[in-house]
């Protein structure tokens, strides 16, 4: 209890800052201020204003996260199963890589419209390059002695998965799914930035051109909002399913 | 003439290494009448491990033939227990789902897996450990829980590699006592890996001595003594000594030299 209020204390204090600087050392309409950027969350909320909005930015966010993890599991497991084609593709996958995946918005609009598909398609593949990244090389990686103690157990190919390269493989799943939250956030909103009918990307686009700071950083605090409880739901998820490794008992940050 | 159980026939091999292929087993050949039990000694790094590599079906010899049951092994032998040097439990399971899991992969139905796991961590001195990770256990009690899981699902052929060596003395005469026991009841074939004469003369019914590397079988000593042998006062078994004798005889040259 103690340590939380310690946690807070230095965000009050930027809170506390940000508020009286406002108008003093810098225009607000620059800055905004912490009370406005308050009232305002109020007032969208209140008129349900934000609405439309959250559900469609909510929507593009899951559907696009999931669509990428789970493609990048699927892809990882089966190249970090099968090193011959893995030795093939590897070179390409790594270009693509490469590859800003801000620089495809554009294409993703003309191939999948301005609705939700092209921000799914952008989220999606953000996330799945990290998923994929991590699952392969955790697949990769897994001790070859216990794949082999398991054969000799008489394991078939369904339970080899299931009961060794699986769980091995885990924490890097996990790191994977944690580090592609934010990227998926970038995804969904770099596409409605690009071209949208709805959406809070759409939203903060729209207060920013009409000079309402406070709206911009409203929108930006809800989008802080998802990625923190995301952020908690996976610390969750890891503390889980991790709780046979040293460190896990050790480890309890939830962000 | 029945095939003996296992057989190696002519097997070297060499690994291959920056100066060059090093050879390891050179022109090893003897072979294990079923449910019979051998012991195999040898000085540290002489390639013991490296045989029951072989025989686990994890390695393929450069030359030569290791045969079970007549057939050439040709792949991961499933059809073995083993107990490898390093206990090798999977982390990521309690000691209780690792000892149940060779019968989940065998399809042992769920009472029968917990009765079992739960009568073989008795055994080993392990009830009340059942829901520990490997790593909230010591490393012994690792060990333990590596046999316990193999000794568990009761396969025809045993493979042990130095399975006591990382135990107290104590609890390594009763788990001896336990391997004994089990051994008698199932009538498994059982190859196993030691430094230790005493183990392997109390144990066996043939001791395969080795060189250094590269590993050649030195001498193949017999063991007659009479069964149930008493591992707790091994010079009070008839004929301990003069069988110990013989063993460190053939022994002597290779680590005295
Ligand atoms: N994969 C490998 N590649 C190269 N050399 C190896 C490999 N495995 C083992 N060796 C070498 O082969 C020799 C025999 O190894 P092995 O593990 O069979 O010895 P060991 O008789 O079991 O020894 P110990 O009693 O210490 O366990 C050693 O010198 C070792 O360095
Ligand atoms: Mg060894």
């Amino acid at each position: 209890m103690k340590k939380a209020i310690l946690a807070l204390l230095p965000g009050l204090v930027l809170l506390a800052f940000w508020e009286w600087a406002s108008g003093r050392l810098i225009r607000e309409i620059y800055v905004s201020k912490p009370s406005a950027i308050a009232v305002r969350l109020y007032e969208l909320f209140a008129t349900g204003e934000i609405l439309p909005h959250l559900v469609v930015t909510l929507q593009e966010l899951v559907l696009g996260y999931l669509v990428g993890v789970l493609s990048g599991v699927v892809v990882g497991y089966w190249l970090g199963r099968s090193p011959r084609v893995a030795a093939v593709v590897e070179p390409y996958v790594m270009a693509f890589y490469g590859i800003p995946k801000i620089a495809l918005a554009p294409l993703f609009i003309i191939w999948f419209g301005i609705g939700i598909g092209s921000k799914i398609a952008l989220a999606g593949i953000m996330v799945f390059f990290l998923t994929f990244y991590n699952v392969y090389t955790g697949v990769r990686n897994v001790d070859r002695e216990y794949a082999n103690l398991a054969l000799i157990m008489g394991a078939k190919e369904r339970q080899l998965t299931r009961h060794v390269y699986l769980p091995a493989a885990a924490p890097f799943v996990l790191l994977g799914m944690r580090m592609a939250i934010p990227y998926s956030v970038i995804g969904v909103i770099v596409g409605e930035f690009a071209s949208s009918t709805r959406g809070l990307g759409l939203f903060i686009n729209q207060a920013s051109s009409t000079y309402d700071p406070a709206g911009v950083f409203a929108g930006i605090v809800i989008l802080l909002a998802f990625i923190l409880v995301a952020n908690i739901g996976a610390a969750r998820l890891e503390r889980r399913l991790l709780r046979w490794r040293p460190q896990a008992a050790a480890q309890s940050n939830d962000i | 003439m029945v095939a003996p159980e296992i057989a190696f026939e002519n097997v070297s091999h060499s690994f291959a290494t920056p100066a060059g292929p090093m050879p390891v087993i050179d022109d090893v050949s003897f072979e294990m009448a079923r449910g019979t039990f051998t012991a195999v000694i040898g000085p540290s790094g002489c390639g013991k491990s490296t045989l029951l590599q072989m025989l686990a079906g994890l390695l393929k010899p450069s030359k030569g033939r290791v045969r079970q049951s007549g057939r050439e092994i040709a792949g991961v032998n499933s059809t073995i227990g083993f107990i490898p040097q390093q206990s090798l439990l999977f982390p990521w399971y309690t000691l209780s789902q690792n000892v149940a899991l060779p019968m989940v992969f065998k399809n042992v139905p769920a009472a029968e897996r917990e009765e079992r796991v739960r009568r073989i961590l008795a055994d080993v001195g392990l009830d009340g450990f059942a829901d520990h990770y490997p790593h909230q256990l010591s490393g012994g009690m690792q060990k333990r829980g590596s046999i316990a899981r193999t000794l568990v699902y009761r396969p025809d052929v045993i493979l042990m590699d130095e399975p006591f060596g990382a135990l107290d003395a104590q609890t390594r005469m009763v788990m001896q006592d336990d391997l004994q026991g089990l051994v008698a009841r199932q009538g498994a074939t059982v190859v196993l890996i030691t430094h230790d004469i005493t183990e392997a003369v109390l144990l066996a019914d043939e001791v395969v001595v080795l060189s250094r590397r590269p590993a050649r079988v030195i001498a193949r000593v017999p063991i007659a003594l009479a069964r149930p042998r008493n591992v707790f006062e091994p010079f009070a078994v008839p004929g301990f000594d003069d069988a110990y004798g013989q063993v460190w005889q053939r022994f002597r040259a290779e680590v005295l030299a």
